[in-house]
């Protein structure tokens, strides 16, 4: 069984004299999409940050290729992260935001990439216009595209179905289908858990500041298997 | 050299493509001139000292409003994050910030020099030659140190309050001779005469270029 | 919860402070020239030499907090900068008393005490930003630059200031018989000042140090607390 992509120990946060969350273990292997779902304001979005190292966690760690996220040197094109910010330029169009994120990742012809992107986002048709007057649904896909422009291993998204109709719904779960079977790692966040069909998901929940394993087999339980046999 | 290019040209297209903050500044730089002149009637004595006070004014008050844009504007929809994740160095979002600041600046002072020259009947030429130096100068190193304080600044409670607290202080010593040398060079002084402050500017911008590009690390990174 | 070495400094504190105010006041000779006013220059020069090395101080333990990440290096910085300040404003208090009597005007643009007046400037701006921030590793970074910055500048101001004053000499007003110190006992005066408020500032920094310790360790074990308390509540 090849390494986990992502791997959290105890992960904790706190904020102020509150907990988070604390105690929290996860793995995420290649071609396993895991979603973690919980109500409004439980902190998946905290979860997300402190999992790709955006936020400092206060106990415990997270390890990403066997490395602690905060070290993001060498491995920014093997991550692609979607915060509930959109992390795009109002002022720019949806071209020229992917082609600028594209020289950014020395992504070979930047042009063609984003031409590609737009598409399969179903965003050809604005991609001249200004991200400024795009509906929430069309800024929300082409930030998804932001994120997986450099072809990342290890994806993590907060939350990328909302504000998305049933056209964009289906052309994400295809997106996700196609990194799951090319081998990539996929982390949402969802406020239930979704059926995807052909996609399985491993649950959690995010609740109470603990994270409990819904489906699939715990990862105690899957770490314990793997030093069994 | 490529990320520095990239977000360069970036910031370069956003701002041509609204400029509402050039025009703002233009329009701020001409205000303060307008009322530096109602106050004190152009007196052909004074004008030097008075043209290299008006200019430095203006230039302080560009460089403070185009770092905080600069910064905020990237702020706004977690695009800086986007750039301490992408796989580039630090120091290249400095210096495009930088280089970004000091362009911005230049341009509202060629503005505010033109009106200078005007409203003050002073002659172009050789004088103008003599300022465009000076006022190069002190631009980057007020953007150097503003590029830095507005980091730190727009990530703190009131901090467009703070930003000309801490920035103006540190400034001083380029300020001092950025406007002895500016009115030198207006009243017809050649670099000679005012060497011993563009050795002071020449100092402050190499020193404060050099600790922002080494501390800029420091007040990025996100919690 | 008085150390010994607290009491002990404390003590030495006072004492050469009582000897240090003696030699000002009776001890040593007055002035020729500016009379007795002259005798400010015991309490002023110290508390310059203080304010300076503070300032130091902050740049150094802040350059120490960014490089290896220990809270002390950052509550030492913070204690530092309040104390500095406090001697910064003696500095410019004292010397607008002795401008009063001898120029006639509350405040000269003499270099010193511009120099001075900039320092207290800039440092005043590194503890509103502290006030304003509140108590995050992030506002410590934030802090540090600045005072690292503050520290950077001096030099820079010292000269540009210096030359500034140069060139107008219709306004300058010169300080004289500064170091021409002529008596022995005007000489004792200021060093045993010196070493004086060079022992205040140690003290004084050490109580102010020790409070902004507790208070970070205190934040640190609450933070370890709420952590330990989620532990527990999760394995209920």
């Amino acid at each position: 069984m090849s390494q986990p992509i992502l791997e959290a120990r105890g992960l904790a946060k706190l904020f102020g004299a509150a907990a988070v969350f604390s105690g929290v273990d996860l793995k995420v292997d290649p071609g396993e999409a895991v979603l973690v779902s919980g109500r409004n304001g439980v902190g998946k979005s905290t979860l997300i940050k402190t999992l790709c190292g955006l936020s400092a966690s206060d106990s415990g760690e997270s390890l990403i290729f066997g490395r602690n996220c905060r070290q993001h040197r060498g491995i920014e094109r093997r991550v692609g992260v979607l915060t509930h910010q959109s992390m795009l330029y109002p002022n720019l169009t949806a071209r020229e935001n992917l082609e600028f994120y594209g020289e950014l990742y020395s992504i070979p012809s930047p042009s063609t990439a984003a031409s590609r992107w737009l598409e399969r986002m179903d965003l050809a048709a604005a991609s001249d216009k200004r991200v400024r007057s795009f509906s929430r649904g069309m800024e929300q896909r082409l930030a998804i595209a932001r994120a997986m422009l450099p072809e990342p291993e290890l994806i993590l998204m907060d939350e990328p179905f909302a504000a998305l109709d049933i056209d964009g719904v289906a052309i994400v779960a295809d997106l996700i289908r196609d990194s799951i079977a090319h081998q990539r790692a996929i982390l949402i966040t969802a406020h239930a858990p979704l059926d995807l069909g052909a996609v399985q998901f491993t649950t959690y929940e995010l609740a109470r500041g603990r994270l409990l394993a819904l489906s699939g087999p715990s990862p105690r339980e899957r770490l314990r298997s793997l030093s069994a046999g | 050299m490529g990320a520095f290019a990239a977000i360069l040209r970036k910031d370069l297209r956003l701002e041509l493509r609204t400029g509402d903050s050039t025009i703002t500044l233009i329009a701020l730089s001409t205000l303060i001139l307008l009322v530096l002149v109602l106050a004190f009637a152009p007196d052909p004595q004074r004008s030097a000292d008075l043209s290299a006070g008006a200019l430095w004014i203006a230039l302080i008050f560009a460089g403070m409003l185009g770092s905080s844009r600069a910064l905020i504007a990237e702020r706004e929809n977690g695009c800086m994050l986007a750039l301490l994740m992408a796989p580039i160095d630090r120091a290249s979002i400095y210096a495009a910030k930088l280089a970004a600041a000091f362009i911005f600046m230049m341009v509202a002072e060629a503005a505010s020099i033109i009106l200078l020259m005007l409203f003050f009947n002073l002659d172009f030429g050789l004088r103008l030659a003599r300022l465009l130096p000076v006022v190069m100068l002190g631009g980057l190193g007020f953007a150097a140190v503003s590029t830095l304080l507005a980091a730190i600044t727009s990530r703190t409670r009131a901090g467009d309050l703070l930003l000309p607290v801490l920035v103006v202080p540190v400034f001083v010593p380029a300020l001092i001779a950025g406007v002895k040398a500016s009115a030198a060079a207006l009243a017809g002084a050649t670099f000679a005469a005012m060497a011993m402050w563009l050795k002071i500017m020449i100092a402050f911008d190499v020193l404060f270029v050099v600790a922002g590009y080494l501390l800029f690390d420091y007040v990025v990174i996100e919690d | 919860m008085k150390s010994a070495w607290q009491l002990g400094i404390g003590t030495a504190a006072l004492a050469t402070m009582i000897a240090a105010t003696w030699m000002s006041l009776v001890g040593a000779p007055t002035e020729a020239d500016q009379g007795a006013v002259q005798r400010i220059f015991y309490f002023h020069v110290p508390c310059a030499m203080v304010t300076f090395s503070a300032f130091g101080l902050v740049a150094i333990a802040g350059a120490l907090y960014l490089w290896l990440g220990n809270q002390i290096w950052d509550d030492l910085e913070y204690a530092a900068a309040e104390v500095g300040m406090v001697f910064c404003t003696l500095v410019l208090i004292s010397g607008s008393i002795w401008a009063k009597p001898i120029w006639g005007t509350w405040w000269t643009w003499d270099s010193r005490l511009t120099t001075t007046f900039i320092l207290w400037l800039i440092y005043a701006g590194y503890l509103m930003l502290r006030g304003f921030g509140g108590d995050t590793p992030q506002i410590a970074r934030f802090a540090a630059v600045v005072g690292i910055f503050g520290a950077l500048d001096v030099p820079l101001v010292i000269v540009s200031v210096r030359l500034w004053r140069t060139i107008h000499p219709a306004v300058l007003l010169t300080r004289q018989n500064e170091h021409g110190l002529e008596d022995p006992r005007m000489v004792a005066a200021l060093l045993i000042s010196m070493a004086a408020f060079t022992i205040l500032f140690v003290w004084l920094l050490g109580l102010r140090f020790k409070i902004i310790r507790l208070h970070s360790r205190l934040g640190g074990l609450k933070r370890e607390m709420a952590l330990w308390r989620a532990e527990q509540g999760g394995r209920a």
